[in-house]
């Protein structure tokens, strides 16, 4: 499984984006059962964000879903911060 | 930027002088209400995401151990006390809100923001970003899109989000210098020079002298704003592009503050912020409706004189057209404001 994550916004403006594949990592079941929730739990449309705030791009296997802070689910937030290694 | 002692103590003393003041019926607005002090609460989020955290310091108690949280308590003040000192008004919403503000948020979270009611401040992951309390105009930055929010509501996409994104930045950036009292030619006219992480090569994340120069980092990548409208990024990302093409207009109010001379948030600021309060704007301006709108908001305020001239050279400067409709253009009108030769002269009348 891709996972990808595209980050926008933010008071410096400034993207970032990383991509991982699960395929043979050890915490592949995680990051499965994690996607699977951000997608079933979230949708494609434009998300209400706040000035300033990061608004997040997720892709698993070819299929989009978008977030925003402050408003990130336990899972989002998981996942974000594991293909970005980065606070998210 | 980091406020010293010392600014707190003035500011205090402004602020007790503001309130002899203040009883006079004249020194402020009809309309304003609140009090001529700001109410702050500093929360410390302890590295979660639940806002507001817990809280660590209240209006008037002594400064905390951890420093982050007198950043943000400095910062809130040096905002606050700018705008009712230059501009009579009473908090974010001119009726005295409250101003909040959580530190601690997240682990190594590389941002800052408004969240419609309070500030939210990360720590910065230590390697792009350090503490986002340390630069003062970063505070007022955020704290500005709390006062758009209460007046132009600028909507926070496209063109009039980068003029939401701008005001921002120039009241940010006037903070700082009403805060070091410094005039247009000692202020740096950087937006976040604090809150870059040590070994990033770069000044600061944006110029308002210099759009595009402010940083170039094989981590960062390149400063991507334009000075003018001849650089103008169209793009889908960053709400279409807010915190790139707020270089034009952030560079308008730079030559305008430098032309006129003196303090920032005497002639220039107080355009502009009529421009953002006077009610006329729309929440979906574009440059143009916002360039007319600070010259209309000169004119109303100034004459025609110094002042009224100086925006119009601006954003002529920066090649979006400021002069209302139906009026000549000035000289030095940019190549998309001028007919093309042979063109027939508008008819008047």
């Amino acid at each position: 499984m891709r996972i990808a994550v595209t980050r926008t916004g933010g008071f410096a403006g400034i993207t970032r984006r990383a991509e991982l594949d699960t395929t043979g990592r050890p915490d592949a079941g995680r990051l499965h059962a994690l996607a699977h929730e951000v997608l079933t739990a979230s949708d494609s449309g434009t998300p209400v964000g706040v000035p300033d705030g990061f608004v997040y791009e997720i892709t698993v296997d070819g299929r989009t879903v978008r977030c925003a802070d402050p408003h990130l689910s336990g899972a989002q937030r998981k996942l974000i911060q594991q293909v970005l290694k980065e606070g998210a | 930027m980091h406020l010293p002692a010392r600014y707190t103590l003035e500011l205090d003393a402004a602020h007790r002088t503001r309130r002899r003041i203040g009883a006079l019926p004249t020194a402020v607005p009809d309309t304003a209400t609140g009090p001529d002090h700001p109410v702050r609460t500093i929360y410390d989020a302890r590295h979660q995401q639940t806002l507001p955290g817990e809280k660590v310091r209240a209006e008037g108690a002594g400064p905390a151990k951890d420093q982050p949280v007198n950043h943000a308590y400095d910062g809130l003040g040096a905002t606050f006390t700018l705008y009712l000192r230059a501009y009579g008004r009473h908090s974010i919403d001119g009726r005295g809100l409250p101003l909040n503000a959580s530190v601690h948020y997240g682990q190594g979270y590389n941002n800052a923001f408004w969240d419609g009611k309070q500030m939210v401040f990360g720590d910065g992951d230590g390697r792009i970003f350090q503490d986002f309390t340390g630069s003062v105009d970063v505070i007022g930055h955020e704290l500005t899109h709390g006062v758009t929010q209460y007046t132009a509501n600028l909507e926070y996409f496209g063109q009039s989000g980068a003029l939401n994104e701008s005001v921002s930045d120039v009241f940010g950036s006037v903070i700082k210098q009403y805060a070091l009292r410094q005039t247009v030619d000692q202020a740096d006219w950087l937006i976040g020079a604090d809150v870059l992480a040590p070994g990033i090569h770069g000044t600061a994340l944006r110029s308002m002298k210099a759009p595009g120069t402010a940083y170039d980092d094989p981590t960062l990548g390149k400063d991507p704003q334009p000075a003018t409208m001849d650089g103008y990024v169209s793009t889908s990302q960053d709400n279409g592009g807010v915190h790139i093409n707020s270089g034009i207009p952030n560079h308008a109010f730079y030559l305008v503050a430098a032309a006129l001379g003196g303090h920032s948030w005497e002639r220039a600021g107080q355009i502009w912020y009529d421009t953002l309060t006077g009610g006329a704007l729309a929440s979906d301006a574009d440059f143009a409706a916002f360039a007319r709108a600070t010259a209309t908001a000169a004119q109303t305020r100034y004459g025609d004189g110094e002042e009224y001239q100086t925006v119009l050279k601006a954003w002529s400067q920066v090649g979006v057209p400021a002069a209302p409709t139906g009026t000549a253009l000035p000289r030095q009108a940019s190549p998309q404001q001028q007919a093309p030769e042979g063109a027939q002269p508008p008819s008047q009348g």
